[in-house]
C-alpha cells in the first residue's frame, strides 16, 4: 500500500483498503467445496484461508497437516453425504469437535476434508426408564450434566477439559476423569452409537439392552480416535447425583507419603470416586490462578472425594482420614460445604492451562504405571526433567496409577522443542519399563503413534490395522493417527501432501 | 502487518480450549473463527508468521463482543482484553476497520449539546414516525425530555456519560435519589466529562480514548472526591484509564473510580437506617454486565445492594454469558447479537422473574429491545426507598 493512500484512508477515517486477498493455490479443491455446499448449504461450508489454518491445529502441539474445505453439518444425513462427496473426491476425512485434545487427534494430516461437529450439540432425549439419553456429538460434556440435573441425574466422566470438550470427542478417545475411578471411563457409560462408517452409510452400535447379543462392535468403536466412523449421536447412561459428596485434601511433606496413603485406601477396600494427587510445583501454579487454598508449603497433596448413601461417606471419611494420619498427613481439610468443594476441584481443574503462568508452553504427557511403582517413577520423571533443563509439574489420577507429568517451557528458546520431545520419550519408556501403559485418556493420536510398536508386538499391531480395515476399508478416516505407518493399509494414500500455502 | 502485539501476551495463550463455552460468539456459531482461542491464534499468524489480512481474519476481530468471558475463564490468565484492542487499534490505524460513518458518530459522543439536541430530534421524529426507530436498534421510546440536572453537594461525581445521560437521564436522577438518601451530596459530571471513550477503544479508535481519557481526568482532578459510575461499561473503561495513559495521574485517578453499587454496598446499613423502604413486591433476576462480572469483577455488589429492596432475587443459570448488547455491538452486528441475547432472554424466563435488573445503559436497551421489563438496579432501590416514604406515617 503505498503511503500516500495510507495517508489518505487515515485522514477520511474510511475503509478505503479493502482486505488483503489471498491467492488459494488449491483451486483443485473448488469442485469439491462447491459439491459441499450444494450438500449442507454454502454458509455451512468454509474454504477460506483463516477458517482452515484454526482446523489444522487443536489444544495440543502437533500440526503437520493443512485443513482442506472445513464442513459445519447439522444432521447425520449431512454428516454422511460429506462423507461420500469426500470419498468420491478421493480426500480423506477428520470428525472434530471443540478441539481441547491433547494427542493432536483432530490435528488433520494431509489436506482433509475436515467435519465440526459444533453445530450438532442437542440433547435429543431423555430415557428414564432405560436409564440413557441420547445426544449429539457436539454437546459439551459439562453441558450435559447440567441438562441432566432436572432429572436428578448426571453424566459420570468429567474430564478436566470437561467445560468445553464434548461428547463426540470423548467417545473417541475412551476420555477418562477424576471421577472415572469409581464410575469407570466413557467406555462404560456409553451404551450405543449411531455412526456414519466411512462410505457414508449409517448404522447403529451396540444397544439399550442389558447385553446386546453379537460381538461388542460399540465396545470397539469407543476409543477408535476417529478412525471407525464418525458419531452421530450417543446414548450414554444416566448416573443418579449421589445423595451425599465429601471432599477432602490432605496435605504431605513427601511425594512418596502421598503415594503410600493412595495405595491404603485403596487397599482398605475403599473405592472413592475420585483419587487425584498434585505436587509442589502443580501446586504453586494452581494457587496462583484459582486461590483454592491448598497449601503452598506441601510437597504433594491429595484430593479425595467419597460419595454415595450418607451414613456410608461419612464413615469412609473418617476412615480416610485415618488411614492419611497414619501415612504421614500433615493437614486433613475436608470442604465444609459445595462452595469450597467446587474450589477445592476448580484448583484440581484448572491445573493444565495454570501452567502457563509459569512459561508458555506446555507439554502435557500421560502413562498410566502400576500403582504400587507410582512413586519410584516419579522419581524417574523429575530426573528426566532436570538432566533435561526442564520445569516439570506433576498432577495425576492417583487411584488408577494415570500420571500426567506437565512439561513446561518456551518454544521460543532454540532447541527447547527437541529437548521436551526426548524427555517425553525418556518418560514413556520409563513408564512403559515398569509394565505400563502408553496412555491412560488422551489418546494416541500423533503424539503415541510411533511409540505403539514399543508398546505392542507386530502380530498385535497387525490385528489392530485390520480391525481398522473392517470399519474403514479404504482408510479414509482420520487416516495416519494411531498406527505407525508400516501398520496402517492405505493411510499413506490417503494423505495428500499438505500445499503449505494456505495464506497464498 | 505488524499489530503490535507484545509476545509475551500473545505467546501466554495454551490454546486449551477452556474459554470456547464462555465466549458468546463461538456458543452461537460454533466455528473457531469465532472463537478467543481462534481470535489469539489469528493474531499470531498476521503478526508472526505473516498471514495477509483478509476479509475473514477482519470479520473474526469485528465480531468479537469484547465480553472478556474469556479472560475470566482463562486458567492461564491471557489479557484477552489488551490484545483485542491493540489489534483493533493497529487495524483502525491502517483504516482496516471502524469505517467513517462509525468514526463521525464516535467523534459527536464528545459533543454534549449536539448529542442531546441530536438526540431529542431523533426522538421528534420516532414519534412523528419519520424514522423506524426499532429498525435502526434505537430505544422504542427515546425521550423528549429529560429532567435537570443539579447538585446536592461535594462528597462525590456521578458520571454521567454520552448516550446514557441523553436516553437514560432518568436512571441518574434515580441513583442519585439513591445516593442522597444514604446522606451523600452528589455532583453530577454533566458537561464536565462528556463521555468516557470506551466506546472509541472498542472501535480500535486509541488515539481518540487517550484525548478523551486526559479530559476527564482534567475535569475531574483537584479535589479526591470518588468518581461513581452507574453504568458498568463507563466504570470499566475509566479503571483501566490507568493502563490506557500509563501516567501517575491516569493510575490514581482510575483508583478513585468505583461502579456506584460497588460503594454503595459499603454503606448500606446507612441507607437503611436512614430511610425505611418498603421491598418491592417483585421477582427479579440481576443480569451480570459483562464490564461487572468480567472487567471490573465487583458484580457481587448488585446483589448485595439489591436484595433488601426487592421480595425476590433470582440468579441466572447462564454462566454469565454476554447478552450480546457489547457496547455499540448490538447495532453494528444485529445478527450475531440477536442470535447472543436469545440465550440471555431464555434464561431468564426459566428463571420466573418478572424484571431484569441491569447496570449498564447498553444491555438494558438490548434486553428491553426483545420485550423484558428492564431496569436498572437503583432505580428498583429509588422505587423501593419512595414507597416507604409515603408508607412511613
Amino acid at each position: 500500500m503505498s503511503p500516500l493512500l495510507a495517508a489518505a484512508a487515515r485522514r477520511l477515517g474510511r475503509r478505503v483498503l479493502p482486505p488483503e486477498p489471498v491467492d488459494h493455490a488449491d483451486d483443485a479443491d473448488a469442485g469439491l467445496v462447491e459439491e459441499l455446499r450444494a450438500a449442507i448449504g454454502a454458509e455451512r461450508v468454509r474454504a477460506d484461508a483463516a477458517a482452515r489454518y484454526l482446523a489444522s491445529r487443536d489444544a495440543s502441539i502437533y500440526s503437520e497437516g493443512t485443513a482442506g474445505p472445513l464442513c459445519f453439518p447439522v444432521t447425520t444425513t449431512q454428516v454422511s453425504a460429506c462423507v461420500k462427496i469426500a470419498a468420491a473426491h478421493d480426500r480423506a476425512v477428520v470428525p472434530r469437535g471443540a478441539g481441547t485434545g491433547l494427542s493432536g487427534g483432530a490435528a488433520p494430516l494431509g489436506r482433509p476434508v475436515v467435519l465440526s461437529l459444533t453445530r450438532m450439540n442437542e440433547l435429543l432425549s431423555v430415557d428414564l426408564d432405560n436409564g440413557v439419553a441420547w445426544v449429539q456429538p457436539g454437546m459439551v460434556n459439562l453441558e450435559l450434566s447440567r441438562r441432566l440435573a432436572p432429572y436428578g441425574m448426571h453424566y459420570a466422566p468429567d474430564p478436566s477439559s470437561q467445560q468445553a470438550c464434548t461428547i463426540g470427542g470423548n467417545v473417541a478417545t475412551n476420555s477418562g476423569g477424576p471421577h472415572c475411578l469409581a464410575y469407570g471411563v466413557t467406555s462404560a457409560h456409553v451404551v450405543a452409537l449411531e455412526v456414519v462408517l466411512s462410505d457414508g452409510s449409517v448404522v447403529t452400535l451396540g444397544d439399550l439392552g442389558a447385553e446386546p447379543a453379537g460381538y461388542d462392535l460399540r465396545g470397539a468403536f469407543v476409543g477408535s480416535e476417529g478412525m471407525c466412523g464418525i458419531t452421530t449421536a450417543a446414548a450414554v447412561r444416566l448416573t443418579p447425583n449421589p445423595a451425599a459428596v465429601r471432599t477432602m485434601l490432605m496435605a504431605y511433606d513427601s511425594v512418596s507419603a502421598g503415594a503410600a496413603t493412595v495405595s491404603a485406601i485403596i487397599a482398605g477396600g475403599i473405592v472413592p470416586a475420585a483419587l487425584e494427587m498434585l505436587d509442589k510445583r502443580c501446586i504453586s501454579a494452581v494457587e496462583d490462578f484459582a486461590k483454592a487454598g491448598y497449601p503452598r508449603d506441601a510437597a504433594s497433596v491429595l484430593l479425595v472425594e467419597l460419595d454415595g448413601p450418607a451414613g456410608g461417606v461419612a464413615a469412609s471419611a473418617d476412615r480416610v482420614a485415618e488411614i492419611a494420619r497414619a501415612n504421614g498427613a500433615v493437614s486433613v481439610r475436608v470442604a465444609a460445604d459445595d462452595d469450597e468443594r467446587a474450589r477445592l476441584w476448580k484448583g484440581r481443574k484448572s491445573a493444565f492451562g495454570a501452567v502457563a503462568n509459569i512459561l508458555p508452553d506446555y507439554y502435557l504427557h500421560d502413562t498410566v504405571v502400576p500403582r504400587s511403582r507410582l512413586v519410584e517413577v516419579l522419581e524417574q520423571v523429575y530426573e528426566i526433567a532436570d538432566r533435561y533443563e526442564l520445569t516439570v509439574l506433576n498432577v495425576f489420577h492417583a487411584g488408577d496409577g494415570n500420571l500426567h507429568p506437565i512439561l513446561a517451557f518456551d518454544a521460543r528458546v532454540d532447541g527447547t522443542i527437541e529437548r521436551v520431545h526426548e524427555a517425553g520419550r525418556e518418560i514413556i519408556e520409563a513408564s512403559l519399563a515398569v509394565g505400563g501403559a502408553l496412555s491412560g485418556e488422551h489418546g494416541i493420536g500423533v503424539e503415541k503413534r510411533d511409540y505403539m510398536d514399543r508398546m505392542f508386538s507386530e502380530a498385535d499391531l497387525d490385528q489392530q490395522s485390520r480391525l481398522r480395515a473392517a470399519f474403514d476399508p479404504h482408510c479414509r478416516l482420520n487416516p495416519g493417527k494411531v498406527l505407525p505407518s508400516a501398520h496402517s493399509c492405505a493411510d499413506i494414500g490417503s494423505l495428500r501432501a499438505a500445499d503449505g500455502k494456505l495464506w497464498g | 502487518m505488524d499489530l503490535r502485539l507484545d509476545d509475551d501476551e500473545l505467546t501466554s495463550c495454551v490454546a486449551c480450549g477452556l474459554c470456547l463455552p464462555h465466549c458468546p460468539t463461538f456458543v452461537v456459531t460454533g466455528r473457531d473463527t469465532e472463537s478467543p482461542r481462534g481470535r489469539i491464534a489469528l493474531m499470531r499468524a498476521v503478526q508472526n508468521e505473516g498471514a495477509p489480512v483478509t476479509a475473514e481474519v477482519l470479520r473474526s476481530m469485528e465480531t468479537c463482543v469484547q465480553c472478556l468471558g474469556c479472560e475470566t475463564a482463562c486458567p492461564s490468565g491471557v489479557p484477552f482484553g489488551h490484545l483485542m484492542e491493540g489489534t483493533r487499534a493497529a487495524l483502525a490505524a491502517e483504516g482496516r476497520i471502524t469505517p467513517w460513518w462509525q468514526r463521525l458518530g464516535l467523534r459527536l459522543l464528545r459533543h454534549r449539546r449536539l448529542l442531546l439536541a441530536g438526540s431529542t430530534l431523533l426522538a421528534l421524529a420516532a414519534r412523528l414516525k419519520l424514522l423506524p426507530a426499532r429498525r435502526l436498534g434505537l430505544p422504542a421510546r427515546l425521550p423528549l425530555r429529560r429532567g435537570r440536572h443539579r447538585a446536592s453537594g461535594s462528597d462525590v461525581w456521578l458520571f454521567t456519560g454520552c448516550v446514557m445521560d441523553a436516553w437514560q437521564r432518568h436512571t441518574h436522577l434515580a441513583v442519585q435519589r439513591v445516593l442522597e438518601a444514604a446522606g451523600v451530596g452528589v455532583t453530577p459530571t454533566a458537561g464536565a466529562a462528556p463521555c468516557c471513550g470506551a466506546l472509541h477503544t472498542h472501535a480500535g479508535l486509541e488515539p481518540d480514548a487517550t484525548d478523551i481519557a486526559r479530559g476527564v481526568i482534567a475535569q475531574l482532578s483537584g479535589d479526591d472526591r470518588p468518581v461513581l459510575v452507574d453504568s458498568a461499561g463507563c466504570g470499566a473503561a475509566m479503571k483501566h484509564y490507568g493502563r490506557l495513559l500509563g501516567t501517575p495521574e491516569a493510575r490514581d485517578f482510575a483508583a478513585r473510580v468505583f461502579d456506584v453499587h460497588e460503594w454503595l454496598a459499603d454503606r448500606l446499613d446507612v441507607l437503611l437506617q436512614n430511610r425505611p423502604a418498603e421491598p418491592l413486591e417483585l421477582t427479579v433476576a440481576v443480569q451480570d454486565p459483562c464490564h461487572l462480572r468480567h472487567a471490573q469483577r465487583s458484580h457481587e455488589a448488585v446483589p448485595v445492594v439489591l436484595g433488601p429492596f426487592v421480595r425476590d432475587l433470582v440468579t441466572l443459570d447462564d454462566d454469565g454469558l454476554c447478552c450480546g448488547a457489547g457496547g455499540a455491538y448490538s447495532m453494528l452486528e444485529p445478527e450475531l447479537a440477536t442470535a447472543i441475547r436469545v440465550r440471555k432472554t431464555a434464561a431468564v424466563e426459566r428463571s420466573g422473574a418478572s424484571v431484569v435488573a441491569s447496570a449498564n445503559p447498553g444491555c438494558s436497551l438490548h434486553l428491553a429491545a426483545a420485550g423484558l421489563d428492564v431496569r436498572h438496579p437503583l432505580e428498583l432501590v429509588a422505587k423501593a426507598l419512595d414507597a416507604g416514604a409515603s408508607a412511613a406515617p
